[in-house]
């Protein structure tokens, strides 16, 4: 394992979010935790929505309530507004519920980061994944976004403005052996956003995927995907980083705030005709 | 798709109001909840919870401000309560709906739940809002002569809110911050009555502010001729937030106040005791403007308060250092000294120091500066045989030659005055000239033979002609007025003198220019091509009459000559444009003076793509023949040109410019008035015209001397430059509407399809018969059959150009309200010009209406027939039954009385709508038949 840095990478301060609300899911750590501490630091009111809490199922913890609440403390950091709401993406009241909150509260959502998903059950050949696993797979990975758009795409269209930023990943546009599921619901996913995006796009409403590569599990935002891809596939945990790297071409492993600085773009008026887009983040990668 | 839409967050956050007040440490959040929760329902208020957030030490009033910012959303509570908790205690932020809860309310719902030993007397409201009014019949803020606003200016860069705060006078109230705002608005406007918006007793106004009168009672019928605030998601109020500039009361006993979350009009002044927040965006109003103006509107505030029934207009704006400031700024850089010398000095001085230097060639004659000085000595001294003596006028009437340069420079040396006549003007017009000016002698024209003139022998007996000095009168050029007949303007030689030397320093025009005398002599745009060429010791190539004609012919002798100094109109240029475009050889032109006529400088990104800016150098100058030829340069660059600059540039050295309203007073920078010249150009004055000259010709009070009031409309921009809007006389109104038809010209001009536009009105009997007529120049001839006969200048083809030319049309409609649309656009080949270069509109062809399009059969025959025959008559145009009312020129008015003569006919009652919805005879038809 490569050497954690002594701090954080800074964070750039800004107002390219100004005024703007985001609901951001999956946000008590990792990637979710990463954007929404980039998009408090541009000025973003933000109500960060997580399971907070294991799910049968999943051979890996996921986010605890007390690392939603430290999400929710690095925003307020920045002077903004931060709500940290506990919710299943797999449960469409609930999600109604957090996006009912952020309108009472900030009276409009402007950005929605998707990111709340899962990397296990996988790890073995297609057959014999269970009905079950693949159920719960698709049901957080594919179906969790299409709740969350559900709910937010009413407000969204209201207010003639919005951005919704998928994350799918890699595994979106390539195959990955051992993944079925995984890649299966992150390739919807992208078929989510282009079909979205379309039938948003006269309401100025925008929908666009990111595709990042391997991430880097940054202990400062206490990631943990990687370190969990690799145990699906029996890669050592102590030896997974110099594993995953021999196949970027970049010969490194894509940082959580470059994504996050994609993410920005994509949130921000900065990219106010872009939708339907794919972008990868992942060091080169998928052009190989 | 379609869905219920949400105004744009600053629309709705117009309507929003907020305070805050401190909340004591220890102040229990839940029994602060239970309160408003009680004060809500007790006010009948939809305010939903209050929300409680802990804030991080620092920050306190940041997120303060973001609350005070945060406007309520469309279809949600008309109430918002956040608590902010921190270190040393609380803010309770309100946010309200402000037709749901007014100013003074919503202060005191704040004190009762910050003070709970406050009254809980909030109930009785001064401010409950009023019941809905329909009477909003009285906001005329869409007042068709509502005056300029051009001198609106926004900062580059993202549009942001911003505000700019200022100190006001004690004692100032609404109502004189109304006063003083409607003073200083209707000078920037140009108008006699300003419009300014106002918040009276919780409704919204618009007060007219009539400058006539004094500052009393000008909100007195305000509020009962208001409007209520809008509903959450209800549209504002027609006409009441169309003027540029409003104020309101935005006193409050809370720590803070916002009295609306976005600016409510452009410009949003903001009365708190004597502290007045001005509230802008900054795409619509600068900073610099809006500090100017807030300036302004204090200075007229204290004489407002001072003498409340003086009349608003005689207010002054400005202090004397802003007053001197505006002066300076209209004041060329520098300046240089007085010249104690004459043309004809200057002239013989070059012929001394470079006597073999090329002075003037024309058609393979050519003249060195020695060759040239002995002519015009001998000029001179025939000129003193023939009678002439010092001071006198010569009438020169000479087809563009060497012997015309000759004897204009041979004129000045005999100590007299030249008076240009061009040969090719009408015997008439030639003749009235020379009475006119009273010439000694006219030499061509029928007067004596120029060439016993300069053939004469060098060393002849004759006496040495006459000195003379710089005061003496160098020219008589006779202009036409917009009204009365053409008077000479009498120039003396140092205006001349100081032209040449304001501009040969920054032009670096010397001895290795050539320049062309393109320009007829009685042209005063050739006074500074002879002069300006033949005072720095240039080559002057006299371009022959027929030469002038031809643009081909014209670039080819550029080619040749190696001509480095061009001066066009910018009628002409656009011609020499299209030849150079396709011409093979290499122009060596480093310098193109425009003169004599607006310039649209977008035509000109074609020829910098040919001669880069840091090869030929393009100045463009605004000039009067009162004020010698010119008064102000700009030189131009792509990014001005791809804006459309209409800026000239600022004065020469020596020259002054001043914007005035007609009253004489010094408009502020930015507002639009009346063009005023003074300094080292003034002209003498008219010739045997006193009154004339007394009228136009000024003294100038700031800074000594005289100055020409020049009847050209413009503004003097905040950094000097001086932008040229036309003449007064051009502003033309068409259905009570106050029109530029520039303007108009600009908009077809935007066309990429169309290369050059001239728009003309046709007056008739009745204002409604008022049409616009539009002639373009197409930049694919065969598009619209332009091609067929170049030389005609008629319009042709014009039938198979519908298509293109309706196109055009339409296009035009989208950006131009209907009553700046054209009626009819017509092709032609190229604009026809002037002897002088300029637009001919004397000679422009009958405008083509647009044809009728092909019959197809009709439904109801006999109906369809009747109706065509009604809109034949009131379009006075052969109609098809799939034209278009609209594309045919009709226009609101035509419609109401096509409308009336239907039903007087018995063919149908129709509203305007139904017009509207049907627009063709066929589709009227239908319509009319469907419901019979």
């Amino acid at each position: 394992m490569t050497d954690a840095p002594t701090r954080p990478a800074p964070v750039v301060t800004g107002d390219r979010l100004a005024g703007k609300t985001a609901i951001v899911t999956g946000a008590a750590r990792g990637l979710g935790r990463s954007c929404a501490v980039t998009f408090a630091a541009q000025g973003a009111d933000v109500v960060l929505v997580d399971l907070a809490g294991d799910l049968p199922g999943v051979p890996y913890p996921l986010g605890s309530a007390s690392q939603l609440a430290h999400t929710a403390d690095l925003c307020a950091g920045y002077g903004v507004a931060a709500y940290p709401v506990e919710a299943d993406v797999r449960d469409l009241a609930a999600v109604r519920a957090a996006v009912a909150l952020a309108v009472a509260r900030f009276g409009r959502v402007d950005v929605l980061v998707n990111n709340a998903g899962i990397a296990a059950p996988s790890g073995k050949p297609t057959h014999e994944i269970t009905e079950a696993e693949w159920q719960l797979m698709l049901d957080v990975d594919l179906s969790g976004p299409w709740r969350m758009i559900s709910a937010v795409g009413e407000v969204m269209c209201r207010q003639r403005a919005g951005s919704i930023v998928n994350v799918a990943s890699t595994a979106g546009l390539v195959g990955y052996r051992h993944f079925a599921g995984y890649v299966a619901a992150k390739h919807g996913l992208v078929g989510l956003t282009r079909a979205a995006a379309l039938d948003y796009a006269p309401l100025r409403v925008r929908v666009n995927a990111l595709c990042p590569g391997s991430v880097r599990d940054d202990p400062h935002v206490e990631g943990r995907m990687l370190a969990e891809i690799a145990r699906s596939l029996e890669v050592p945990v102590a030896e997974h980083e110099e594993t995953f790297v021999q196949a970027q071409p970049m010969n490194a492993l894509i940082e959580p705030g470059a994504v996050a600085q994609a993410a920005l773009w994509l949130a921000s008026d900065e990219s106010a005709q872009v939708t339907g887009s794919v972008i990868t983040v992942d060091g080169g990668f998928t052009t190989r | 798709m379609s869905a219920p839409h949400t105004p744009h967050p600053t629309e709705a956050a117009r309507f929003c109001h907020a305070a805050s007040a401190r909340v004591a440490p220890d102040a229990d959040a839940d029994g602060l909840a239970e309160a408003y929760a009680v004060l809500t329902r007790r006010h009948g208020l939809a305010g939903g919870r209050l929300w409680v957030e802990r804030v991080p030490a620092g920050l306190a009033v940041r997120r303060r401000d973001a609350e005070l910012a945060r406007p309520l959303p469309v279809g949600g509570p008309d109430l918002r309560a956040v608590l902010l908790r921190h270190d040393d205690g609380a803010d309770l932020v309100l946010v309200a709906r402000r037709h749901a809860v007014g100013r003074h309310r919503l202060g005191t719902l704040l004190a009762e739940l910050t003070d709970p030993a406050a009254p809980g007397s909030s109930g009785s409201d001064a401010d409950a809002p009023a019941s809905a009014s329909a009477d909003v019949a009285d906001a005329s803020a869409s007042d068709p002569d509502a005056g300029d606003t051009g001198w609106l200016r926004g900062d580059p860069g993202p549009d942001r809110p911003a505000a700019h705060i200022v100190a006001v006078p004690a004692g100032t109230d609404l109502a004189a911050l109304v006063a003083a705002v409607g003073a200083v608005l209707a000078r920037y406007r140009g108008v006699r009555r300003a419009l300014v918006g106002a918040v009276v007793d919780e409704r919204l106004a618009v007060v007219g502010v009539p400058v006539d009168g004094g500052a009393r009672d000008l909100l007195a019928t305000a509020a009962a001729t208001g409007s209520p605030w809008p509903v959450a998601g209800g549209a504002p109020p027609a006409g009441f937030l169309d003027v540029e500039v409003g104020v309101l009361d935005a006193a409050s006993p809370a720590d803070a106040y916002r009295p609306c979350l976005a600016p409510l009009w452009p410009l949003t002044l903001a009365l708190a005791g004597t502290t007045l927040t001005c509230h802008h965006r900054t795409a619509g109003w600068s900073g610099d403007l809006v500090a100017a103006f807030a300036r302004q509107v204090v200075r007229v505030l204290g004489q407002v308060l001072a003498d409340p029934d003086r009349p608003l207009a005689g207010h002054d704006l400005f202090d004397d250092a802003e007053r001197a400031a505006i002066v300076a700024l209209g004041r060329g850089p520098g300046g240089p000294p007085p010249a104690v010398d004459t043309i004809a000095g200057r002239v013989a001085r070059h012929a001394r120091r470079r006597p073999d230097a090329p002075a003037v060639s024309c058609a393979g004659q050519r003249l060195t500066y020695a060759q040239l000085d002995a002519a015009a000595t001998r000029v001179a001294r025939a000129l003193a045989a023939h009678g002439v003596a010092p001071g006198d006028r010569v009438g020169v009437c000479l087809d563009r030659s060497v012997d015309l340069i000759a004897v204009l420079l041979g004129v000045l040396r005999a100590g007299a005055a030249y008076v240009p006549v061009d040969p090719a003007y009408p015997a008439e017009r030639i003749r009235y000239t020379v009475e006119d000016s009273g010439v000694a002698l006219l030499v061509g024209g029928g007067g004596i033979d120029p060439a016993g003139l300069t053939a004469g022998p060098d060393d002849a007996a004759g006496k040495e002609p006459a000195a003379g000095g710089p005061d003496d009168t160098a020219y008589v050029i006779y202009t036409s007025g917009s009204t009365g007949r053409p008077k000479g303007v009498c120039v003396p030689h140092r205006n001349v003198l100081a032209l040449v030397d304001a501009t040969a320093g920054d032009f670096g025009l010397g001895p290795a220019d050539v320049w062309t005398m393109f320009h007829s002599s009685a042209f005063d745009f050739s006074v500074w091509e002879i002069w300006g060429c033949l005072l720095t010791g240039g080559h002057l190539v006299v371009v022959p009459h027929l030469v002038t004609r031809s643009p081909q012919e014209f670039h080819a002798l550029l080619a040749a000559e190696r001509v480095t100094v061009l001066n066009q109109t910018p009628s002409a240029f656009a011609q020499l444009l299209d030849v150079d475009r396709r011409a093979a050889d290499r122009l060596a032109v480093r310098l193109v003076v425009f003169g004599g006529e607006p310039l649209d400088a977008r035509m000109l990104t074609g020829w910098f793509d040919r001669h880069p800016e840091r090869e030929c150098r393009v100045v463009n100058m605004f000039g009067i023949t009162e004020t010698t030829v010119h008064v102000t340069a700009q030189t131009l660059d792509r990014g001005l040109a791809l804006a459309g600059s209409r800026s000239v540039g600022r004065a020469l050295p020596g020259w002054r410019v001043y914007v005035l309203d007609p009253d004489g007073r010094l408009l502020p920078p930015g507002a639009a008035g009346e063009i005023h010249v003074g300094g080292a150009g003034v002209a003498d004055g008219y010739l045997h015209r006193p009154e004339l000259t007394a009228q136009r010709f000024r003294p100038d009070p700031w800074a000594g001397g005289r100055m020409y009031r020049s009847g050209d409309r413009g503004r003097l921009l905040p950094d000097g430059r001086l932008e040229h809007l036309g003449r007064l006389d051009d502003q033309v109104k068409v259905r009570g509407y106050r029109i530029e038809l520039d303007e108009i010209r600009q908009v077809l001009l935007d066309d990429p399809g169309v290369l050059a536009v001239a728009v003309v009105v046709q007056t008739g009997a009745e204002s409604a018969d008022t049409r616009l007529h539009a002639y373009v120049v197409l930049a694919d001839p065969a598009a619209a059959g332009t091609a067929a006969d170049p030389a005609a200048g008629a319009a042709v083809g014009a039938r198979a150009a519908t298509g293109v030319l309706a196109e055009v049309r339409r296009r035009a409609a989208r950006m131009l309200p209907d009553y700046m649309v054209p009626a009819t656009v017509t092709a032609l080949p190229a604009l026809p010009l002037t002897g002088n270069g300029k637009l001919d509109t004397a000679r422009l062809p009958a405008p083509a209406e647009l044809p009728a399009s092909a019959p197809a059969p009709a439904a109801d025959a006999a109906l369809d027939e009747r109706i065509r025959a009604v809109w034949q008559r009131v379009l006075g145009a052969e109609v098809g039954p799939e034209d278009n009312f609209f594309d045919l020129g009709g226009n609101s008015l035509l419609a109401l009385r096509l409308l009336n003569e239907l039903r007087d006919q018995g063919l149908a009652d129709l509203t305007p709508r139904h017009l509207y919805v049907h627009q063709t005879v066929r589709g009227l038809a239908e319509a009319i038949g469907a419901a019979r």
